[in-house]
């Protein structure tokens, strides 16, 4: 952190092991300055105490698949965990299970990569992600919330880490949490007041993963929500990272 | 994590919310995360004014205020839909504080801050000084940040907090904007995007003296707002001026 005498306390940070799920890296045609390179991007989680990062990349995202994979491949460091953009078709994914992934990131909406989430579109796609314990994250912006119901329906083994999904969702998420064990949120805009507090009474931690948005957005808001939530330490270890650790390691076994 | 600086609150609410289920919103509870936090004051609007009754609204915030005097001041929020409604709340509870806060809500009463029913409570607000909170969004043709440039250099005793400061980049960028032709008008950060560097943007290009804190509790963590100022590149008394004083300056307390 900065030399000042205000220290905001984010000294506990470190000795909880980070690893924020919800990171991006490269350029950017849409965010300007605030996208950073692996260097800076690195500097950033070292300044806020975080250890790791699933991190997928902008060119993937913003552009091509294939380009966005070559660019994540070039980018990665040993902190940075890939999730690597995916899309349904059949050249696609073979190209993808040759990475042996262990996170994807799927961008279905129409501004995006403009493909269905429905079976008949990407029940292959979904079947390889589910048969190897891929954990697929996906933004709330880019999947409708009865087309996520019906993707948890119809893979029920396939784990989904829902990115994004702001602090007004809880309607609908709560019904899919009670139905879905295999659905978990980031904590990067699940921000409400006590909302944290409130998702652990009901759910427990195990759900629930912390994520920054970085590099759009400060981790100085999320860790410091993490930081101040009453629930115990326990929760918040595993909040922090312990439940993604167990999700990534999955996928490698 | 605590604040060093006992904060003074720009932003915050009394009430429940249609969108979402509000946690833990009663003046007690709120009061609980303000010691949490070491927020020591914070000026509270009520939500149900800001939506569909004013009169039922300011008189909550009036009982609320009345039993905590020293955590919480209130703001008047006028509605300038029903006729006569506006200045008639304004006259009924001018004891909440001198000067008067008055809280606007444009977008949720659906009527443009610069349209004609709300000249007499800008005129109001600039014979008394008042400290003016309305809500602001990138572009928005009720109360987009742009819209308060002339609005602040025709009323220039009125002090007009730019809530959320346009919420996005782009209407912090409008924000900006804004402040540099009305020297009359601020940033207030309450807000859920928490854009990188954006604080240390405001600073740099309006001046700390012009940047509010500001929570939105009873609807948004209290914390997040206070991350992103505690962990900005800006000078110990930069913060010191966002936590704290320039909410005591305006509102004359300091």
């Amino acid at each position: 952190m900065s030399e000042s005498v205000i220290e905001p306390a984010f000294s506990e940070v470190a000795s909880w092991n980070v690893f924020d799920a919800n990171v991006r890296v490269g350029p950017s045609g849409v965010h300007g300055d605030l996208a950073l390179e692996t260097a800076g991007l690195l500097a950033e989680m070292d300044r806020f105490g975080i250890r790791q990062a699933l991190t997928s990349h902008f060119v993937a995202e913003e552009y091509d698949v294939l380009a966005g994979n070559r660019a994540l491949a070039r980018d990665l460091h040993p902190r940075l965990v890939p999730a690597w953009a995916a899309l349904p078709d059949k050249e696609s994914t073979e190209k993808l299970w040759a990475l042996r992934p262990a996170a994807v990131r799927l961008s279905f909406g129409v501004k995006k990569h403009n493909f269905s989430p429905s079976t008949w579109c990407s029940g292959e796609l979904c079947e390889g992600l589910q048969e190897r314990s891929i954990l697929t994250l996906i933004a709330r912006e880019d999947i409708e919330w009865d087309s996520l119901a019906s993707l948890l329906q119809n893979f029920p083994r396939l784990t989904i880490l829902l990115l994004e999904t702001g602090y007004r969702a809880d309607r609908y998420l709560f019904p899919l949490l009670n139905r879905h064990a295999n659905l978990y949120i980031d904590t990067s805009t699940y921000l409400a007041h006590r909302q944290l507090e409130s998702f652990v009474d009901q759910f427990g931690p195990g759900q629930l993963i912390f994520g920054s948005r970085l590099p759009l957005y400060t981790p100085g808001t999320t860790l410091a929500v993490l930081a101040t939530a009453r629930i115990s330490d326990d929760a918040k270890l595993a909040i922090a990272g312990g439940t993604l650790r167990q999700l990534l390691g999955r996928a490698a076994q | 994590m605590k604040s060093p600086i006992p904060i003074f609150d720009c932003h915050g609410h009394l009430g429940s919310h249609p969108d979402f289920p509000a946690l833990k919103y009663s003046a007690e509870e709120m009061i609980e995360v303000m010691d949490l936090l070491n927020i020591e004051a914070l000026a509270i609007t009520s939500t149900l004014a800001c939506y569909s009754d004013c009169p039922r609204g300011n008189a909550e915030v009036a009982a609320v205020v009345k039993r905590y005097p020293q955590r919480f001041r209130g703001y008047v929020t006028v509605n300038p839909n029903p006729e006569g409604e506006a200045l008639r709340e304004l006259e009924r509870w001018n004891y909440f504080h001198q000067p008067p806060l008055i809280k606007f809500h444009p977008d949720l009463h659906k009527y443009p801050v610069n349209g004609p029913k709300y000249r007499p409570v800008w005129d109001y607000a600039n014979q008394t000084r008042a400290v003016v909170l309305v809500h602001t969004w990138d572009s928005d043709p009720n109360c987009g940040p742009l819209m308060f440039a002339p609005i602040g250099r025709e009323f220039p005793h009125a002090r007009i907090l730019l809530g959320h400061s346009g919420v996005t980049m782009r209407g912090y960028e409008q924000s900006f904007e804004t402040a540099k032709a009305a020297p009359n008008t601020y940033l207030d950060i309450t807000g859920s995007q928490s854009h990188r560097t954006i604080i240390e943007t405001a600073v740099a290009r309006v001046g700390a003296e012009r940047v509010l804190f500001g929570s939105d509790l009873p609807y948004l963590e209290a914390a997040m707002s206070l991350g992103r100022v505690l962990s900005a590149r800006i000078s110990d008394a930069d913060k010191e001026q966002i936590l704290r004083k320039n909410f005591l300056r305006l509102i004359e307390e300091d």
